[in-house]
């Protein structure tokens, strides 16, 4: 499994988002600017210019059409994937830290951050897939996180919820339709914040990456917890694996957090955890310094880690990942 | 009349003159440029004869000194061979016949070997260590209750 | 209003807030031995007893809770809570042991030290009074012996838990018990392993038996640092503070006040003598005028191999003598030895040729003084026979050490040129059990000895040198490793002391030989470049290199290890596995701990946050005689044949264990997802 290097970013990752087919794989970075490469040799196709900071979040539609990008300089824009073209900006009291688009592609939501007497916010908005169209100017509905500010958001399936991570370590569930809250659990450790939160497949459950140093696989409809990933690292992100029953979590001691100059590498690892039996499968090294973001092909042909480091690292799957299988899992598959 | 043909053919003879000599003058000329190209095409072949010998003599003495390196490499391998706890016997070997590859592959399975050997002793003398303290203890929970009474 | 960076860290809160619910319960007493009242009486005790606590410090009657039980009676006991932990503290140095009336003492005790068992709430459902100790039969200390699997035990203290475990090799340890604030500084066995030491501000405390049970309180305030003896019989503990004394202690008397150091009694649980520290010589403030750190000497009193005596040396001039258990000082003197620098008791009783009345035999060296050579001696005690001395030269320092059975005591003495530039070490090897006791040289070592270890029970050691020491390097020098043992010679003779091999260009500076003897782990601990760990055994059954032939040794690496971090080693008292740790009391990364076996396999590795320590549970000497043991040696197959079944079953029974549940967990899983997708698709077709 020889990793491909992405170099391009000149400061650490934010998020990493495969196009639906798998084909292409965005980006975005402190650096102000998205990228978009090829997943199989790792070429840069082109880049967004137009964020005027940090670039925090970013997501592209089932069709490939639109890209939505969430940054510090508190707007949300869209683009046209195909030239770059910035189609709509969006602009909000505070920070953008996680957009995502519903799974039908007609809607978007954008998390703000809480500051200077704003409130932390889901923002939801109509959207028309099309780069030709007139995008609506106003969300179509807005949350506020009384409790404790949202950090991560999503769509279920069907569009059916809003799910979202706080800064507390709980969980919310929100009726996407009247954006009412219908569950708030304390998944996490109390005050470790949700630093990530992907679907799997169908969108009926998830996985949620906190500062605990615990990622969990979550169900969608009633915010049970089905498994628990415990590490010794504070996680930035996890995510579930297609084709096999895989998690892969990244995380890792921020520089400052650590107590000595030891420049050990140990740590800066994307760890393989079996989804359904929970032991650790195996680690993968090559970053410098933690990694922020994981992301995995949709079709479960390799992922893509993004690092403090400021790299990217495309890792397309062998023959023997594909082949590993418990003895349990064989025996079922014979049945 | 006469003395007019007389000049026209002067001057027919002196522009024939003039045009001969030219001629003469072109190809001398010409002739000039010719040996200067040929000798410059000589000179140009030698040079290059010169730098392919030069070529060559290099790539002599770069095999010679990799030769020299790699014959020293297979007589450090041998030694390493004959020394080392279990050394190899390389007397009947023919040295000559053997290359790094076959040396590195005999190397190899001679430290497999070792590997093996000491792997399997250590776990008989593993088994043999756990088994006394084992039944060490099983003896003495035998006793413990008389030294509870006393 | 860029947020580069949003996370805050709450753990420096968090950590302040737990200290402050500490602190909230260091104003709790417990008191004991109160009469049981019915519920109408409670309020009148309550008054009667704020009279006595407020005398010394400040409380409520309604920071008294006496709890009561279903027939709404007291229960003998109740908390206090004062305004402050000081108060508390007074009030347990006060009243406990105070009588009510005829039939009712008071015990007062701090909740704290009580057992520091949990947090309000759950306090009383857990608490045991101490009261009840007296009159519970004994229980069986030695009951951890028996263990049926022959499994050994080690202490964790992590974060604020001691817990004990059973090493079940690759399998997480089983725990045994485990307690919140068992200890407020460090836990520590007692040499033969029958007690666990917790050390707590008021004193120490030994726990054992199958319940873990308070065997014995011994109430030296502030203690630092606790000894036993060899054989269990006494202990000595030692404070940097001076010992304040309040009339009216209830242990101690005011012979203790101003003393550094007691010695006690551990089964009557007195105080037998208590003493005062002796500074070192030396300048008390540097050049510049700022005082100087003393080094502590530790341990400063040291016991004889058969628990009969307790010595301390006065640097410089003498050693002083005592007897146990009455503490008198041998012969009412002490024994002067001009300028002593060190001393050492033999830590097994000698056995000597041609000597039948065993003593006590300790080494002490002597520097130059004047014209006078360095010296270094050999005194039986009680005779005070000196049996064997030795003068040296050039002795810039010597260090002292005994082989486990005091065949050998062996002086390193690192030496210097006339120049007094270059360092040499030397070994001089008195052979204890040889007649006349012949001191062997080796003189063959050109570099600093900067660690020397006999192998217990064996003739073989391990010493690590190093280069000359240059100053303004952040690299620390590399270190050779090298070994010795006696070369062959025919009969029951030892040969002397040859070299075996070196191995240089190592980071090493630590050794650790297998409490058995045979093998020996060489590692770098308290690094932060190398984690190394080599593991070496000292009579391979494999094939001998020729050049090696006529020694009585055949070494071999058997396996290096890398533990990042490594700040402990130690050997598990059977001599089968290794436990290495990284503790947070050096550096807070990665801490944990890793088993090895004996050969240097991992077999497991686990991340312990806040690890504090690990620590394996001593054993005593076997109870087998000789004879028993030559034949349990003998019939050895025969134990193998169960042993080997036995874990064959435990293997199969646990993979099967395992698989079972794997197909019930993969079995959960299938019929979530079905139950999920069936919901998936109705609410599609709704859509």
């Amino acid at each position: 499994m020889r990793p491909i290097l992405l170099q391009g970013h000149e400061r650490s990752l934010t998020q990493i988002k495969f196009s639906h087919d798998g084909d292409l794989i965005f980006s975005t970075a402190k650096d102000q600017v998205a990228c978009v490469w090829f997943y199989a040799n790792g070429e840069r196709l082109g880049t967004y210019h137009g964020h005027q900071g940090a670039l925090w979040t970013v997501d592209v539609d089932a069709t490939t059409t639109l890209l939505a990008t969430g940054a510090a300089d508190n707007t949300a824009r869209l683009w046209d994937v195909k030239s770059g073209k910035c189609l709509k900006t969006w602009e909000f009291p505070t920070a953008v830290k996680r957009v995502e688009f519903s799974d039908d592609g007609t809607q978007l939501l954008a998390v703000t951050e809480k500051r200077m007497g704003y409130l932390g916010t889901i923002a939801v908005f109509d959207i028309k897939v099309d780069v030709e169209a007139e995008q609506s100017d106003t969300p179509r509905m807005t949350i506020t996180c009384e409790e404790s500010k949202a950090t991560v958001a999503g769509w279920s399936y069907l569009g059916k919820y809003i799910i979202a991570g706080h800064e507390d370590g709980s969980i919310s569930q929100y009726d996407s339709k009247t954006g009412e809250q219908l569950l708030n659990v304390l998944v996490h450790e109390s005050d470790m914040q949700v630093n990530d939160l992907q679907w799997a497949p169908d969108r009926t459950y998830f996985i949620s990456a906190s500062k605990d140093k615990t990622a969990k696989l979550i169900s969608a409809r009633d915010l049970q917890i089905l498994k628990t990933y415990p590490t010794d690292t504070p996680l930035n992100s996890a995510c579930i694996t297609p084709k096999k029953d895989f998690v892969i979590l990244g995380g890792g001691q921020a520089a400052m957090d650590v107590t000595t100059t030891s420049s050990r590498q140990g740590k800066f690892e994307a760890r393989f955890y079996h989804k359904v039996f929970e032991d650790e499968i195996g680690r993968v090294r090559g970053h410098f310094g933690p990694l922020n973001t994981v992301a995995v092909h949709p079709k479960g042909q390799g992922y893509a880690s993004g690092g403090e480091d400021g790299y990217v690292r495309v890792h397309h799957f062998d023959k023997p990942y594909f082949d590993f299988m418990y003895e349990v899992e064989r025996e079922h598959a014979r049945r | 009349k006469e003395h007019e043909e007389a000049l026209v053919r002067r001057e027919v003879i002196d522009k024939r003159k003039t045009a001969a000599s030219n001629a003469l003058a072109q190809k001398e000329k010409e002739e000039a440029t010719q040996k200067r190209i040929r000798a410059q095409q000589i000179l140009e072949a030698e040079n290059q004869r010169l730098r392919e010998e030069q070529r060559e003599r290099e790539q002599k003495r770069l095999k010679a000194e990799q030769d020299r390196i790699r014959q020293e490499e297979l007589k450090k391998q041998i030694e390493d061979l004959k020394t080392g706890v279990k050394g190899i016997d390389v007397s009947e070997m023919d040295l000559d016949d053997l290359d790094t590859n076959r040396l590195r592959a005999m190397k190899l399975a001679q430290l497999e070997k070792e590997k093996n050997e000491l792997s399997e002793r250590l776990r008989v003398t593993g088994k043999r260590i756990d088994h006394l303290e084992r039944a060490f203890r099983r003896e003495e929970a035998k006793i413990l209750p008389r030294d509870y009474q006393a | 209003h860029y947020d580069e960076d949003e996370d805050i860290d709450f753990s420096d809160l968090r950590e302040q807030y737990e200290v402050r619910l500490e602190e909230g319960l260091d104003a709790f007493i417990v008191i004991d031995g109160l009469p049981v009242v019915p519920e109408e009486s409670k309020s009148k005790l309550i008054k009667f007893l704020l009279r006595k606590l407020n005398t010394v410090g400040k409380t409520r009657e309604d920071a008294i809770f006496m709890p009561l039980n279903d027939q709404k009676k007291s229960e003998g006991f109740a908390f206090v809570e004062y305004e402050t932990p000081e108060q508390a503290i007074a009030a347990a140095r006060a009243l406990h042991g105070v009588p009510l009336d005829k039939k009712h003492t008071m015990l007062v005790n701090k909740l704290t030290d009580i057992d520091r068992y949990g947090r309000e709430g759950r306090v009383d459902e857990e608490y045991k009074p101490p009261v009840i100790e007296p009159f519970v039969e004994k229980e069986h200390l030695r009951w951890w012996l028996g263990d049926p699997h022959a499994r050994d035990q080690f202490a964790i203290y992590r974060g604020d838990n001691v817990g004990v475990y059973l090493n079940r090799k690759k399998e997480a340890p089983e725990n045994i018990v485990d307690r919140q604030h068992w200890t407020e500084s460090f836990v520590q066995w007692s040499p033969q392993g029958t007690y666990l030491i917790s050390v707590h501000a008021q004193g120490v405390q030994l726990w054992a038996g199958p319940n873990w049970t308070r065997q014995k309180r011994f109430a030296h305030p502030f203690v630092n640092l606790v000894d036993f003896s060899p054989n269990e019989n006494y202990l000595v503990t030692w404070s940097h503070r001076p010992i304040h004394v309040d009339e009216g202690h209830p242990v101690l008397s005011m012979e203790e006040d101003g003393k550094n150091y007691i010695i006690w009694d551990v089964a009557t649980g007195k105080a037998l003598r208590s003493f005062q520290t002796i500074d070192l010589p030396g300048p008390a403030v540097d050049e510049a005028g700022n005082p100087v750190k003393k080094k502590i000497q530790w341990p400063a009193f040291k016991w004889s191999a058969d628990d009969k005596y307790v010595a301390r040396m006065t640097q410089g001039q003498s050693i002083s003598i005592y007897e146990l258990p009455r503490m008198n000082l041998l012969d009412k003197t002490s024994i002067k030895i001009d300028g002593v620098m060190d001393f050492e008791w033999a830590p097994a009783t000698p056995q000597r040729d041609g000597i039948k009345n065993y003593e006590q035999l300790f080494c002490y060296w002597t520097p130059e003084i004047g014209s006078n050579p360095a010296k270094v001696g050999l005194m039986s005690i009680p005779s005070k026979e000196i049996v064997r001395t030795r003068n040296l030269f050039n002795v810039s320092d010597a260090k002292l050490h005994w082989q486990s059975q005091s065949k050998y005591v062996c002086v390193k003495v690192d030496r210097h040129s006339k120049s007094k530039k270059s360092l040499a070490t030397n070994l001089e090897i008195f052979r204890v059990k040889e007649k006349g006791v012949p001191v062997e040289v080796v003189d063959s070592i050109k570099d600093t000895v900067i660690n020397f270890a006999w192998e217990p029970k064996g003739d073989r050691f391990v010493l690590i040198t190093t280069a000359e020491v240059l100053a303004n390097t952040a690299v620390p020098p590399k270190t050779s490793v090298s070994f010795f043992c006696p070369e062959k010679v025919k009969g029951q003779a030892i040969g002397n002391f040859k070299h075996i091999r070196t191995i240089e260009k190592k980071n090493s500076n630590a050794i650790y030989w297998s409490p058995k003897g045979r093998f020996v782990v060489v590692a770098t601990v308290h690094s932060q470049q190398s984690f190394e760990l080599d593991f070496w055994d000292l009579d391979y059954e494999g094939e001998k290199p020729e050049s090696e032939k006529d020694l009585t040794a055949n070494l071999q690496l058997m396996a290096t290890a890398d533990h990042y971090g490594v700040t402990d080693v130690e050997w598990d008292p059977t001599g089968r596995y290794v436990v290495t740790s990284a503790s947070i009391w050096k550096h807070a990364v990665e801490n944990g701990y890793h088993i090895y076996d004996f050969k240097g396999t991992q077999l497991r590795e686990e991340h312990v946050e806040r690890l504090k320590q690990i620590v394996w549970r001593p054993r005593p000497p076997t109870l087998l005689t000789k004879e028993e043991q030559k034949q349990i040696r003998k019939n050895l197959r025969e134990y193998s044949k169960i042993f080997e079944e036995e874990d064959q079953y435990e293997l199969d029974s646990a993979n099967f264990a395992i698989v079972e549940h794997r197909r019930r967990i993969l079995d959960e899983w299938l019929a979530w997802r079905a139950s999920v997708e069936e919901e998936l698709r109705a609410d599609r077709k709704e859509e």
